[in-house]
């Protein structure tokens, strides 16, 4: 409501004070209830019909005087400043401590409307938005205009406006405050350019990276995290979408490297640890690639909580890669065991004290049948073939351990001794267990005594499935089998291996297992060249093997 | 024009219909403010929601005041029910002010 004080506006201001006033009111007001009112002091205006206005009287005007000067003090503290534009939406007032301040003029205003004013940041569309807000007599706000000033300095004003009306509510023009945002806008310009540095940045980098919150659904992925997106295992994780879920999800040879990754980034999230190494190899239609994990905690507050980075280093392994023989089978990736990894994080963490990493070497004895078990083994690398031998032949092979299963199991099934000798084929790292600790982590986990009698239930059905394999199948199936599950138990499609050990190891002739790999060569499933085995059609080789190999898989 | 209110619910048996009254004060000076005051505290204590009142600014709208027959602020003007009435000043005797709008003060 706007008053029109028009006793109120004279520049300097006459009171309505003085005999002339007081006979001019007395003249007006003849009734008797009204001069009594008048008397007490009870009235603060008397109508004149002469003029068609209502008179103040002295104590009223003072009064009122007084709210406009409290207002127009307060205006003069604050940052904004007042403007009034007439019917066709022209400045005729800009008042206001803060205006001075602002770089804006009133010459530079004045007789102009908002589009004939020196901003330059609204297009012809915005504008024709805002006049159409006016001719609605609409009410805006934090209008934001930019302009340059005397100084040639950048400046950005936030403009609200209402409209007025008369006493006949004919429209009258706008008017409204102004504030100087300048500092504002060039805080958020700031913060937007050093926000874009840092995506960049983050874009930029050579490895993939996801930030996790504690549900594990990606709040950020950088572009990289995108664009080798056959290379397996939460290959394909934009923002949004879950990762602990997709590595749950894993199936087939990338099980044992979800869940040991699921675990890892959980256990980062709880707090368990700062750090999450995970390495493993996983095949895309490029080819095989070794991929290097790290899940940290974040620092930060905030929903983020993990920061997950992914990077290929097949070129660094391919380096590492110690040549000559003495290999027979290639170092795999990852180096989780996968027993291990199944384990709830208190059960893990227990065992952990007592869990030793050690390198198995190709060749290596770990125990004979009949030797009393001092240790048991996880691998995590390595792989180790279990093997049955029988008086006057070579040892026949009726199991393969890798980095899914254990050495020792017997211990777990109460037996102290070992029935097979273990014996290392491939190169690589283990973790290590004295007996008897085992022993008594064994009695008090029950969540390792359940993986353990289903991973000895495995291995069972397993050495059965490949006594009645020896006995019914072909050669040729039985050597596209131990392929494959050499294969899965490596996690490459290529190790160094001799025909005379395969030949041994499954208790045939030399000259029938190079029959049935030249079989399978000329079928284009593997390729055979100086001691070394490539597995070049997967699925064609499982076509190949005997259905024990499917069996196996999946117990 | 800044509040109307209406609605039916009887409080006392003087009032039983919706009382119309308009006040005509001057933007925020001292004794139009205490009218207000005054009026709204009466209203509330006797009329409960069973009037509708308007008010009106002399120095936005004169004219309107004038035509009203409005000859000093503020002053209070009783539309219906009959009969008309008017009072002056800044409504403190609250006893004239009831008498004006026709309502009974309750003995107790």
């Amino acid at each position: 409501m706007k008053p029109d004080l028009r006793a109120l506006d004279g520049n300097p201001p006459r009171p309505n004070a003085g005999p002339g006033f007081e006979n001019r009111i007395l003249h007006l007001v003849k009734g008797g209830p009204e001069r009594k009112a008048i008397e007490a002091g009870e009235v603060d205006a008397v109508m004149d019909p002469a003029t068609g206005s209502a008179l103040l009287l002295p104590e009223a005007q003072g009064a009122l005087r007084q709210d406009q000067a409290r207002v127009r003090s307060l205006l003069a503290l604050s940052a904004d400043w007042c403007w009034e534009q007439d019917e066709d939406y022209r400045f005729v007032a800009h008042t206001g401590a803060a205006s001075g301040s602002s770089g804006i003029y009133d010459e530079d205003i004045i007789g102009k409307t908002l589009r004939d004013s020196p901003f330059d940041s609204m297009s012809d569309v915005d504008w024709r938005a805002h006049r159409r807000l006016l001719e609605w007599r609409a009410t805006f706000r934090d209008l934001e205009l930019r302009c340059t000033d005397r100084a040639g300095e950048m400046r950005w004003v936030s403009i609200s406006g209402e409209p007025t009306f008369d006493g006949e509510d004919r429209f009258k023009g706008y008017r409204g405050t102004m504030r100087d945002i300048t500092q504002r806008k060039q805080l958020q310009t700031l913060a937007q350019k050093r926000i874009r540095f840092a995506r960049d940045t983050f874009d930029a980098l050579a490895v993939q990276v996801w930030v996790l919150d504690s549900a594990g659904t990606v709040i950020m992925a950088n572009k990289p995290s995108g664009t080798f997106a056959a290379d397996g295992l939460g290959a394909d994780v934009r923002e949004g979408a879950n990762y602990l879920e997709v590595c749950d999800k894993a199936r087939g040879n990338e099980r044992v490297d979800g869940a040991a990754i699921a675990a890892g980034i959980r256990e980062v999230i709880a707090g368990g640890s700062p750090l999450f190494h995970h390495e493993y190899v996983c095949n895309s239609p490029a080819g095989r690639c070794w991929l290097d994990l790290t899940a940290t905690a974040f620092p930060g507050e905030g929903a983020a909580l993990v920061v997950v980075s992914r990077e290929n280093i097949a070129e660094r392994k391919r380096q590492e890669r110690p040549p000559g023989p003495g290999r027979k089978v290639a170092k795999g990736g990852s180096a989780a065991n996968s027993l291990l990894a199944a384990l709830p994080r208190k059960d893990f963490q227990r065992l952990l004290a007592g869990l030793k990493p050690v390198t198995l070497t190709y060749g290596e004895v770990l125990f004979e049948p009949g030797d009393p078990i001092r240790h048991v083994y996880f691998p995590s690398d390595c792989v180790v073939s279990l093997l049955t031998t029988v008086e006057g032949h070579q040892a026949l092979e009726v199991g393969l351990v890798g980095r899914e299963g254990m050495i020792g199991i017997s211990i777990a099934l109460g037996m102290d001794r070992a029935s097979v000798r273990a014996l290392v084929q491939g190169t690589g790292t283990a973790m290590r267990m004295d007996a008897a600790h085992f022993r008594k982590e064994f009695r008090k986990s029950l969540p390792l005594q359940g993986e353990l009698y289903r991973y000895a239930h495995a291995k069972l059905a397993e050495a059965r499935q490949t006594a009645a394999c020896n006995r019914f199948h072909t050669v040729e199936a039985r050597v596209a089998r131990w392929l494959l599950m050499t294969r899965d138990r490596v996690g490459s499609d290529e190790f160094p291996l001799t025909q005379e050990f395969l030949a041994d190891l499954l208790g045939v002739r030399r000259v029938g297992v190079s029959q049935a790999a030249g079989a399978l060569q000329r079928r284009n499933l593997i390729s055979y060249s100086r001691g070394t085995i490539r597995i070049l059609d997967r699925k064609g080789l499982e076509a190949a093997s005997c259905g024990c190999y499917e069996v196996i898989k999946d117990l | 024009m800044r509040r109307k209110k209406a609605k039916q619910r009887a409080s006392g048996p003087a009032v039983t219909t919706v009382v119309v009254m308009r006040l005509y004060i001057a933007n925020n000076a001292p004794n139009s403010r205490r009218a207000v005051a005054n009026l709204e505290a009466i209203c509330k204590e006797h009329l409960e929601d069973n009037f509708k009142l308007e008010i009106i600014d002399v120095l936005e709208t004169p004219l309107r005041a004038l035509a009203d027959g409005i000859l000093v602020t503020p002053s209070l003007t009783k539309v219906s029910p009959a009969p008309a009435a008017r009072i002056v000043g800044n409504l403190s005797d609250k006893s004239s002010v009831l008498h004006a709008l026709g309502i009974e003060e309750s003995v107790e």
